[in-house]
């Protein structure tokens, strides 16, 4: 059974991008714009693995992942933060609300997939 | 076998044998309860595989056939009796010598242990033990066994504890293995099931997983490491590299040139052996036990700390502290040195030289009025009085494997820009010249050097394609001769084209088209002003300025350079330079009344006056001695001597030689060697031609010191301008 | 209920009819629990195991442990291809000892 994965970010163009990779690889994949809209589309679903950026509007990444942490069917999911080379300093925010995975943007595709071959089995 | 790999092995196999013990003693009451029959199974399982991991060859020859019995004991094909089990025991206690004998730092396992361990095989499987054919099948599955093992010991082998919120934090060890297959073949793979906590306590979200992988690749350390970086938090890793790779960070802390002291982790990490996490990880440990408890506590060494996390093996360890206290003497060394004016250092050797000459003085003196008991003690300290001046001189001796280093960074620099491939190889670093010489050998050896690299080597294609390895080697030699040192730049590159050179210089007008030149005189060329092969001028060794300045700079030191060259095959400088420019190793001569030194390392013969053997051709300016031909000076002529009791009729030669040029100086006597101080002349005669320097003799006279190079152009030119008038 | 009762040619066994992963480990432990206190003898179909994780794998490596100590005679069955991957890639066949058939269907095609 195909894994899913949970992709949140605002940028449609990395969705699309990150998207298009793991579909390619393999995996199920459900797109969000933001950490509100991601609550709302997992509604219970099972999520293997969810990918989500920092700085976004409405929910941003680090309350989205505190949200999932405190949720009893996801609170073990694995989370890969996106983060740049700038926004370091929200790491150490990301790691105390449970963050244990990041990938820094810009990446290439391949590097996405190592990163999520780490964490879930295909 | 490496001692962490071995620790780790040794504790872990203890325990399993306590656990397989226990299990044995209980099954003599309960013979075939299956708990117990199954903890013998996983422990010998368990050691068996972990020996194999680690590389322990004749452990897994033993423990396998008796987890073979135990699986049969398991499946119900075997029978469970008081025989077995006490068989089984003396297995354990045998397993446990195995073990005990890895821990006394045994690389081989004694004959005696061997044997005692077939013996015990043989009970355990009594029925093969008839055969002879079966004794040899089982030695074989032996062998087969301990082939494939032996191929594992090139293995990396890596420890991964996950700590108990792992699962909780979203990581799951199983991925992770999974990913690892991608940086190599996982040759073996252990997960530790005998600590696992009892069912009722067991916290289904917590994490108890352990494992021992032994991994075939070519992945670099840091790179293993980065399998598991989301888990850096969640697990105790440990990756010991096989022994290939231990080889490589041997090899690699041999071969590091420190020039500054590198901290001990920098060292480590430099070779690969160590990654950055690694070394943050040990310094929090280190730094750590300092706070704990600061005042009685001794900070522990980061090597010993690195040891006991099992990150990086004892013997890269030492290797790195060995390697850090060399270059640390090295520098203790260097903060050992006082650094003096050279000036003052210059005062103090032109004190010494003065006291030389006075000491001279008073020996004439002695000698002169006969004093023997006062002769002893000048003897003696005239024997002082050489001893001062040669550690005066040694004050200002520096290896010139200095100056050669730097070179390394000239090479890797200029032939990365031109894209090729050249090696350098520096040999006899160790000799020891003048510092003032050394100086000034800088700047020609960094054209020659250039000039190489720009003219000399050829790009990586070209060599290929004539057959020539890829990489060029450029080398630098020194080496002591006869008072000099010689200084050798050598590439194995295209050679200088004799046919090029020829061109230009015809172009020049520094010779004759049709001119009748020998290839050593063809190379020569090169050192004309003006003359340079390259057709286009590069920023690397310039346009035109070059070897006449490099010959220029050398002359000036009292040095000569040749060339040495063939097409295809390379070039070889050669700079014969002296010692020192302080002193001097002379042949006196005389015109007259006047004292002339000539220096000894340029003198090639003298002549007896009044023998057959030479002739004055005074029209044509050549001297002919016995049949060669040279062009000669006269120094009563040259220096306008008058000769107060008239013309005296017996003359001598000295002939001299710089390179390859030679010159005959015609003289009125021979005085023969001496060892002199070069003083300077002042500078209204620094002009003068001819002559080099100044010395005070013994008596109070001063010697002009010749300057032979200077003498043999003007004999030279001399002639020539004759010969060209002639051939008019 | 994730463990099912089935019964083949007459003869009883459980069926794990759920993930094995973190999601379902405390659940797991305690249905198993209840199923090893009440039998002697059981054997578990991993046919239907849906997804497995190392939460899962230390599930049966526990279980299969206190069923050893309780003197009960435990047998996994019908390992589907995921738990046979796991099982291999952790190298934990030899130690649950049961024998592993492949599944006909996927047989002929290896």
């Amino acid at each position: 059974m195909a894994k899913t994965i949970l992709v949140v970010d605002d940028s449609a163009s990395i969705r699309q991008v990150v998207g298009i990779a793991l579909k390619g690889a393999g995996y199920d994949v459900i797109q969000a714009c933001d950490g509100k809209d991601a609550l709302g589309k997992m509604s219970g679903q099972k999520i293997n693995l969810i990918i989500s950026d920092v700085n976004m509007p409405n929910m941003d990444g680090i309350s989205f992942l505190k949200e999932v942490k405190q949720h009893p069917k996801y609170k073990f999911t694995p989370v890969i933060m996106l983060t740049t080379e700038a926004g370091q300093g929200k790491m150490a925010e990301g790691r105390a609300a449970g963050a244990k995975a990041w990938v820094v943007k810009p990446f290439q595709p391949p590097q996405m997939l190592d990163a999520v071959a780490k964490l879930v089995l295909p | 076998m490496l001692d962490d790999t071995k620790k780790i092995f040794i504790q872990e196999s203890e325990e399993l044998l306590e656990q397989m013990e226990n299990a044995l003693l209980e099954m003599e009451q309960v013979p075939d309860d299956a708990e117990h029959l199954n903890s013998v199974f996983r422990a010998i399982h368990t050691i068996k595989g972990a020996a194999g991991i680690f590389g322990f060859d004749a452990i897994v020859a033993f423990t396998h056939p008796v987890e073979s019995v135990m699986d049969n004991v398991r499946n119900g094909i075997r029978l469970v009796d008081p025989d077995l089990v006490a068989l089984l025991l003396k297995c354990k206690d045998h397993t446990a010598n195995l073990v005990e004998s890895i821990s006394d730092g045994q690389e081989d396992i004694s004959e005696a242990l061997l044997e005692a361990g077939q013996t015990l095989l043989d009970e355990l499987n009594p029925e093969q033990k008839s055969g002879a054919l079966d004794v040899v099948k089982n030695k074989r599955e032996n062998i087969e066994v301990s082939d494939r093992k032996n191929a594992s010991d090139d293995n990396w082998v890596i420890s991964l504890d996950f700590k108990s919120d792992a699962l909780r934090n979203g990581l799951d060890p199983l991925s992770f293995i999974n990913y690892l297959k991608r940086m190599g073949e996982i040759v073996e793979i252990i997960t530790f099931t005998h600590d696992f906590p009892c069912w009722e306590d067991m916290e289904p979200e917590s994490c108890y997983l352990s494992f021992r992988i032994a991994l075939l690749s070519s992945a670099s350390k840091e790179e293993i490491k980065s399998v598991f970086e989301f888990a850096m938090d969640d697990c105790e890793l440990r990756i010991i590299p096989p022994r290939s790779e231990l080889e490589k960070y041997l090899a690699l802390l041999e071969e590091l040139t420190g020039e500054e002291l590198n901290k001990l982790g920098e060292l480590l990490i430099q070779v690969g052996a160590l990654t950055e996490q690694e070394l943050s990880n040990a310094l929090q440990v280190q730094s750590s036990v300092l706070s704990d408890d600061a005042a009685t506590q001794e900070v522990k060494p980061l090597g010993e700390i690195l040891v006991e996390q099992h990150v990086v093996s004892k013997g890269v360890v030492d290797k790195a502290v060995e390697k850090q206290e060399s270059i640390r003497e090295k520098i203790a060394q260097e903060t050992q040195y006082i650094r003096v004016d050279a000036d003052r250092l210059g005062q103090l050797i032109n004190l010494v030289g003065e006291l030389v000459i006075s000491n001279a003085a008073v020996k004439l003196l002695v000698e002169k009025h006969d004093l023997a008991d006062v002769q002893e003690v000048v003897n003696g300290v005239e024997g002082l009085v050489e001893n001062i001046r040669d550690h005066a001189l040694q004050l200002r001796m520096v290896q010139i494997g200095d100056t050669f280093s730097r070179f390394r960074r000239v090479v890797r620099d200029v032939s990365k820009d031109l894209n090729k491939d050249v090696e350098l190889v520096i040999t006899g670093g160790e000799a020891e010249l003048d510092k003032t010489v050394v100086e000034k050998i800088n700047d020609p050896l960094t054209h020659l050097v250039r000039n190489s690299l720009d003219h000399g080597f050829e790009t990586p294609e070209e060599r290929v394609a004539q057959g020539k390895p890829k990489k060029g080697v450029l080398r630098l030699n020194a080496l002591h001769d006869s008072g000099h040192i010689v200084i050798q730049i050598a590439d194995d590159g295209a050679g200088l084209d004799t046919k090029k050179i020829r061109k230009k210089a015809e172009e020049k007008g520094l010779i004759y088209a049709g001119q009748e030149l020998s290839h050593r005189e063809i190379l020569r060329l090169i050192f004309e002003p003006g003359l340079t092969t390259k057709d286009t001028a590069s920023n690397i060794s310039g346009r035109g300025v070059g070897m006449d300045v490099v010959k220029r700079n050398i002359d000036a030191l009292r040095g000569s350079i040749e060339v040495d060259s063939e097409r295809g095959k390379g070039t070889l400088v050669t700079i014969h330079l002296p010692l020192t420019l302080a002193i001097i190793e002379g042949f006196m001569v005389g015109v007259e009344k006047e004292r002339f030194v000539i220096p000894l390392s340029m003198v090639e013969e003298c002549v007896e006056m009044d023998t057959n053997e030479w002739h004055l051709d005074k029209n044509s300016h050549y001297v002919n001695l016995r049949g060669q031909v040279m062009p000669y000076i006269k120094l009563s002529e040259f220096f306008g001597v008058n000769y107060q009791h008239g013309r005296r009729g017996r003359e001598s030669l000295v002939v001299v030689r710089v390179g390859r040029a030679k010159a005959g100086i015609v003289v009125d006597r021979l005085f023969g060697e001496l060892q002199t101080v070069i003083k300077p002349l002042g500078k209204v005669f620094q002009g003068l031609k001819g002559v080099s320097g100044a010395t005070v003799l013994g008596s109070g006279d001063i010697a002009l010191i010749l300057d032979v190079q200077g003498l043999i152009g003007l004999a030279s030119a001399k002639a020539s301008d004759v010969k060209t008038l002639e051939s008019v | 209920m994730s463990i099912v009762t089935r019964e083949l040619n007459g003869v009883h066994f459980f069926e794990i009819n759920d993930e094995l992963t973190i999601y379902t480990a405390a659940m797991m432990k305690q249905e198993l629990q209840d199923l090893l206190s009440k039998q002697d003898e059981l054997e578990i179909s991993l046919e239907k195991v849906s997804d497995i994780d190392s939460a899962g794998v230390q599930i049966l490596i526990l279980l299969h442990q206190q069923a050893e100590k309780k003197g009960k005679a435990l047998r996994f069955i019908k390992h589907n291809r995921q738990v046979i991957d796991v099982l291999e890639t952790l190298n934990l066949e030899a130690f649950f000892g049961d024998p592993i058939v492949l599944p006909a269907k996927e047989f002929e095609y290896a």
